[in-house]
């Protein structure tokens, strides 16, 4: 581990899995409620910063509107879970699917842009999106849906009852788990040093003899099935949608959380999300203004430090290996 | 035919039109930040607010409407230069600027939109229009208000236009827009014009701001579902060109207002983001090219 930034992410690896594995035993021991859900909420959400730095850090494309995908995957699933069978599985496959279909059709709008364009086109779509589900009377229009069921999940151990908070819990962080894997797996791929190369230049990877655009298209369809997935997981969680899901505060805090965690490191949202979600709980305990304290926040990291907690700690590496001489 | 086109049509068109030439203002701001300094202003939705309530707060201490016109847009232009010289400056220099500019400002958006809510409160304040009364011009009758504010805002278009392409200062603006290093050598201070753009086209949401207050109501969100048109103005209009604001922005203000006669209002939002998204995909750069090509 000659590299500090792979250092750093391995930390963090290690940290939120102990961490979580930590919380899922005391909580479950202590029969707590409260925060195995918000531990939950704040992995559901650090999917879709996944997906966020999938297109940002690794990419190089910033996505302003990656809630489109996250309220697709959550309506998708509530409407799944109700109208069609109360399955785990069956809703994560639809979703899969579906947001596959999604992101291979947006792709062909978004990509067409670059740069700032493509942020703002992003933010198009996903605006325009979430202003017709707003207006959708079949959708259940600004009320969004209720009355998701309760759902017992299957496992090879036997059914989970995922009103169990540990037990959902658990769930997500597996679900959540495995699409890093697979994210990460995809690092490891020759199209993973293309992404890489995409974002370091894109005029001159033709030089080298690559096309730009297929990898630039998986990688939105990636992400798009990344904050659909995570999004699926929501109305499992807390049993209705909101078209809320889709607004650009969504979207925002999503950019926001993958900044303060690391830009680039897939890890560090996850991160970052744990540590936003426990703040704006702590924070809105003693008052309503939230936005103010986390936008300070941000804004000092943007100038300060911009790649986030997980830059600090290669920084730290950094320094600690030329320290030694270098390893 | 002419019937309807008389009592229709035309109020509509003149309603779509004032709203127009205050988007235009908004998004002359946003175009000519971004033509200069490569910055997407994220925040000048909430610049737009802050317009809008220090006008409330200066007519309830007793200030005319008048004098709010010009004093508000004085009043966000140390704040604009302060934020481009202690905040925006410090993530220049970095290669990706382009996106740490652009959420740096949309962390400031978060600062201030919630700062409004701390100050003014959550609820919707309605200044009353400076001006009543109507007046009937073509046999329809039109709020005097909505006239003066179509003429007021054609003219403060027209002097921003004659400003960036008539005067010496708008040759500076334009040559640092250009090439930044080659007007330094001669001798433009440049860091100082990047500034002072950015403070200008600040001031020119927070003048859109005074302007719409007493036609929309004033609170702390009112920024963000302005931003959107305005965003979608820049974009087909071209980043970076003051012609294209304008066409686009009357044009697609007027397909809202015109739309919203056959369909139902809510849906002409996504209509014209549809046109964006459209117009974005068959010529990604906009209509017209940036500032640096005019």
């Amino acid at each position: 581990m000659h590299n500090p930034q792979v250092k750093a992410i391995r930390l963090i690896e290690i940290f939120l899995l102990f961490s979580a594995l930590a919380l899922f035993v005391i909580g479950s021991f202590l029969g707590d409620t409260f925060f195995l859900r918000l531990a939950t909420e704040s992995l559901i959400f650090g999917g879709l910063a996944m997906s966020v730095d999938l297109l940002l850090g690794i990419v190089g494309l910033l996505s302003l509107g990656q809630a489109l995908y996250f309220g697709f995957g959550a309506y998708l699933s509530a409407l799944v879970l109700k109208e069609i069978s109360p399955s785990f599985f069956l809703a994560i496959g639809v979703v899969t699917l579906s947001s596959i279909v999604l992101g291979w059709v947006a792709s062909f709008i978004a990509l067409r842009s670059k740069g700032v364009y493509f942020a703002l086109i992003t933010f198009g779509l996903a605006q325009v999106a979430a202003k017709v589900v707003y207006n959708t009377r079949s959708l259940g229009a600004s009320d969004g849906m209720m009355g998701v069921p309760v759902l017992q999940i299957w496992t090879p151990f036997g059914f989970v009852d995922a009103g169990q908070p540990g037990a959902f819990f658990l769930i997500t962080m597996l679900t959540i788990g495995a699409l890093y894997a697979v994210l990460k797996y995809f690092l490891t791929t020759p199209m993973g040093s293309i992404w890489h190369a995409i974002r370091s230049n894109e005029n001159r990877l033709a030089y080298v003899g690559y096309k730009a655009k297929g990898p630039k298209q998986v990688a939105f369809i990636l992400a798009a099935v990344v904050a659909a997935v995570s999004g699926a997981l929501y109305p499992m969680l807390r049993g209705f949608v909101s078209p809320e899901l889709m607004f650009f505060s969504v979207s925002g805090n999503a950019v926001v959380t993958v900044v303060l965690g690391g830009v680039g490191t897939l890890i560090g949202p996850i991160l970052g999300s744990v540590l936003l979600t426990s703040f704006k709980s702590i924070i809105g305990t003693w008052t309503v203004h939230h936005h103010i304290v986390i936008g300070l926040i941000f804004v000092v990291v943007v100038v300060s430090a911009p790649k986030g907690i997980a830059g600090l700690l290669a920084k730290y590496f950094g320094k600690t290996n030329s320290g030694k001489g270098g390893e | 035919m002419l019937e309807s086109l008389q009592y229709i049509y035309a109020p509509q068109i003149v309603n779509g039109l004032s709203i127009g030439v205050a988007v235009v203002l908004m998004a002359l701001g946003l175009t000519i930040i971004f033509g200069l300094l490569d910055v997407i202003n994220m925040s000048h939705g909430e610049f737009y607010a802050a317009g809008a309530f220090i006008s409330v707060s200066l007519m309830a201490m007793g200030v005319s409407f008048w004098l709010c016109l010009l004093l508000v847009p004085l009043l966000l232009i140390p704040i604009g230069f302060a934020m481009e010289r202690l905040l925006i400056q410090k993530v220049f220099h970095y290669k990706d600027r382009h996106i740490l500019t652009l959420l740096l400002t949309f962390g400031v958006a978060m600062v201030l939109e919630d700062g409004y809510k701390i100050v003014w409160g959550a609820n919707p304040i309605k200044p009353s229009a400076p001006i009543s009364g109507a007046s009937e011009l073509l046999g329809v009758m039109f709020p005097n208000y909505r006239l003066f504010l179509m003429v007021f805002g054609a003219l403060i278009i027209f002097s921003v236009w004659a400003l960036i392409y008539k005067t010496q200062l708008g040759a500076i603006v334009r040559a640092s827009a250009y090439d930044k290093d080659m007007s330094s050598s001669l001798g433009i201070p440049v860091m100082r014009v990047y500034a002072l753009t950015f403070a200008f086209g600040v001031a020119l949401a927070g003048l859109a701001g005074v302007l719409l207050a007493p036609i929309y109501s004033v609170f702390p969100t009112m920024g963000r579902d302005f931003i959107l048109m305005a965003f979608s103005v820049v974009i087909v209009g071209g980043l970076g060109s003051i012609k294209g604001a304008v066409i686009a922005g009357i044009l697609l203000t007027q397909l809202q207002s015109i739309s919203s006669l056959f369909i139902s209002p809510v849906w002409s939002d996504p209509l014209v983001f549809t046109v964006m998204v459209l117009v974005l995909m068959l010529k990604p750069t906009g209509l017209y090219g940036g500032m640096k090509n005019a």
